[in-house]
């Protein structure tokens, strides 16, 4: 009978939890799964059954144009038909490349900016900090059509920057070729250059940036909060230089929290689609993958258009897998955190009540 | 001898601060909250800034004033431990040592006989690869202090060491901590804002007040002459009387910025059944409540109703028989008068 104690002790949390299931709760579960199938699920699933409505060829004949058979002899209707598919397929591959472009500079760029912010935030207090962390969210409160518009109202035609934005030339960084060395003491080039800002990939990446920086601070303030400076004190004090103190013991700290703003913001800047749309001025090579899929809809290409759409379906379902694991993780430093916090705040108050009491005169029967 | 003196201007925390610390000593800051204690101690160790101008943060005569806080070789104990989570103990207290530029740093094998001996010296030498939340409150804070004497820091500062720490680990880690001091010998300064631990802990206190440092002395000096009645006040419990104890009831006729007042301990004021010489204060019980060794007495004077607490040891508790609503005689043994110069 010696485990009995055991034995009860393990099935009562269960017995509890199952006490609890009482009707309302069965409804309510009921209900938030029903929706959930019904808005979220559904429209997914019907995303990769309408990709896959005409077959796999058909799926793949998104990306990939049929090979040219060389002993066929083409009629000009069928070579014109071809060539259309191929351009189809060229447009659809430079939309997931702009994309992802666009992504790899935005992303960074944000990791670093929300590093920046959420350290100005959590560990120095200055004034306008308030005001500061309110800008922050700016961009979640301003509908993103809105977002691109100001952008165009500021780079374009007439806007605030004038002929200079509208005059700026620049290099295409994607166009780099080797040109050699002759006649030229550096052999690598750009072979186009761009001529103003707005309806260029720039302004995507601008446009872009705008509407995903809030990502990585706002995931990283509540948790560098809770964190406090203490840690990095006691490195500096032990005397870490800076750079060693931000790399072992910040970044150790706050690294789930940082990766799940990243995910966050990776996800958006594939999935925006209104500034964009708007600063990309619809011009075929501006296509970022949404503005594809929304082009491709509207030529009644709806099998391209979903079979694109899968691309994104699948990154956002990628994005949410790897966004639990992480905010898995996160939820559990952080409880164990402010769980540590609770007791100290407790054990110091209970500490300072005796002080009080101390101090009043005449107290007595706390100290033998 | 290493000197360590300090002189700010006035600014709000602290006002023109000065105190020197002797090499080796224990010395603790002892102060209510907001009376500039952390303040002070985080200035000496380079985490906060002295005003601009006002004073300077001397070790051993060298002025570290403008001297960063990692290059001070200063170890700060923080009152919450501020371990790194994410490091194992042994990391924990490696890292001080593994901060060091590349060419002070020692070697790999020249660190773990370091961190094994400062776990031995703190009593964890089975925890090195734990991690800080599988460690006890008692258990942290002396990684934090191993962590902190791993760079042989000049000036040992403790921040509150046991504020966050239950009754009986406070009082168990406090005697260690005095121990271990008597075997380092580094010179150390801490924090508190319990007397109790600064009367039992250091060789001398420093008593801030609102800024001040209202007396620098050894514990015993600091019990039993206070320099003024903050002093008083704050060092334990107190009677307080607006009279000279001999004088009688109130007298209005003091003029009234320089009231004395007379400070008794409880545990000063004598309870007797017979007024024999006529000296003593008639008395009534009003409340008994016993403490374990103590029995804690409170009376009210008959001539001007003030309430008087008295503290008896057991016996006498049981000699005298006393019982609530007794009418008692009582004497005071020790007394500390003041010209008050301040509204209570």
């Amino acid at each position: 009978m010696a485990d009995a104690p055991i034995v009860n002790a393990q099935t009562i949390p269960t017995a509890r939890r199952a006490a609890k299931r009482t009707f309302m709760a069965r409804l309510l579960i009921a209900v938030t799964v029903l929706f959930l199938t019904a808005f979220v699920v559904l429209p997914i699933l019907n995303v990769f059954s309408e990709a896959l409505s005409n077959g796999v060829g058909a799926y793949v004949s998104t990306f990939y144009a049929p090979a040219l058979n060389p002993d066929a002899k083409p009629t000009m209707y069928e070579r014109m038909k071809l060539s259309a598919e191929r351009d189809r397929v060229e447009r659809t591959w430079s939309s997931i490349r702009l994309s992802c472009i666009v992504a790899a500079i935005v992303v960074p760029l944000n990791i670093l900016f929300g590093l920046a912010a959420a350290w100005a935030i959590t560990k120095f207090r200055f004034k306008g900090r308030v005001l500061l962390v309110s800008l922050i969210d700016l961009p979640f409160s301003i509908s993103p059509v809105i977002a691109g518009l100001i952008f165009v109202l500021l780079f374009g035609r007439g806007g605030i920057f004038g002929t200079w934005a509208t005059n700026l030339q620049w290099p295409d960084p994607t166009s780099l070729t080797w040109q050699g060395f002759a006649g030229h003491w550096w052999p690598l080039a750009f072979a186009r250059t761009y001529e103003g800002i707005i309806f260029t990939p720039l302004a995507i990446v601008l446009a872009t940036i705008f509407v995903t920086f809030p990502f990585v601070a706002r995931s990283l303030i509540p948790l560098m909060d809770v964190q406090g400076t203490e840690e990095e004190l006691a490195a500096l004090s032990l005397g870490a230089s800076g750079w060693r103190t931000f790399r072992t013991v910040t970044l150790a700290n706050i690294k789930w929290g940082l990766l799940y703003g990243a995910i966050l913001c990776t996800a958006r800047t594939f999935g925006e689609f209104g500034a964009v749309s708007v600063v990309s001025g619809h011009i075929d090579i501006n296509d970022t993958m949404p503005l594809r899929i929304e082009k491709l809809w509207d030529d009644y290409d709806m099998q391209a258009a979903f079979s694109v759409a899968t691309l994104l379906a699948g990154l956002a379902i990628l994005t949410l897998v790897i966004q639990s694991i992480v905010e898995w993780k996160t939820n559990r430093t952080q409880a164990a955190e402010s769980r540590e916090l609770e007791v100290k705040s407790d054990e110091h108050r209970s500490a300072e009540d005796q002080q009080i009491l101390r101090l009043l005169p005449g107290a007595q029967g706390r100290e033998p | 001898m290493r000197r360590i003196s300090k002189f700010y201007g006035s600014s709000q925390a602290l006002k023109d601060v000065s105190l020197k610390v002797e090499s080796g000593e224990l010395v603790a800051l002892l102060g209510p909250s907001g009376s500039g204690k952390t303040t002070l101690l985080r200035i000496i160790a380079g985490i906060e800034d002295a005003d601009p101008g006002s004073g300077k943060v001397l070790f051993d005569d060298i002025d570290v004033s403008s001297t960063e806080v990692g290059k001070r070789r200063i170890g700060f104990v923080f009152q919450h431990y501020a371990l790194f989570k994410q490091m194992s103990v042994f990391e924990n207290i490696a890292f001080g040592l593994r901060s060091k530029p590349r060419r002070e740093r020692p070697s790999n094998a020249a660190i773990r006989a370091k961190v094994e001996e400062l776990l031995t010296l703190v009593q964890l030498q089975n925890f090195a690869r734990r991690y800080p939340n599988q460690l006890s409150g008692g258990q942290r804070q002396r990684v934090a202090l191993a962590r902190a004497l791993a760079v042989e820091p000049q000036v040992l500062l403790l921040d509150e060491p046991f504020g966050a720490l239950d009754a009986t680990v406070r009082r168990e880690l406090r005697r260690w901590l005095r121990k271990l001091h008597d075997t380092i010998k580094v010179t150390t300064i801490f924090v508190t804002h319990d007397q109790e631990e600064a009367l039992e802990v250091a060789d001398r206190i420093a008593v801030m007040n609102a800024g001040k440092i209202e007396q620098f002395a050894s514990p015993e000096e600091v019990y039993e002459r206070p320099a003024n009645p903050f002093v008083f006040r704050f060092l334990g419990n107190y009677n307080l009387f607006h009279a000279r104890h001999d004088g009688g009831p109130h007298r209005h006729d003091e003029p009234e910025n320089a009231t004395p007042v007379t400070f008794v301990r409880p545990h000063d004021v004598e309870i007797l059944r017979e007024n024999p010489d006529g000296s003593a204060i008639a008395a009534k019980v009003t409340h008994i409540g016993f403490a374990g060794a103590a029995v804690n007495v409170e009376l009210l004077r008959h001539d001007d109703q003030q309430p008087i607490d008295a503290e008896l040891t057991n016996q006498a508790y049981r000699d005298l028989g006393l019982k609530q609503d007794d009418e008692v005689f009582i004497r005071l043994r020790n007394s500390h008068s003041f010209y008050e110069d301040y509204a209570i």
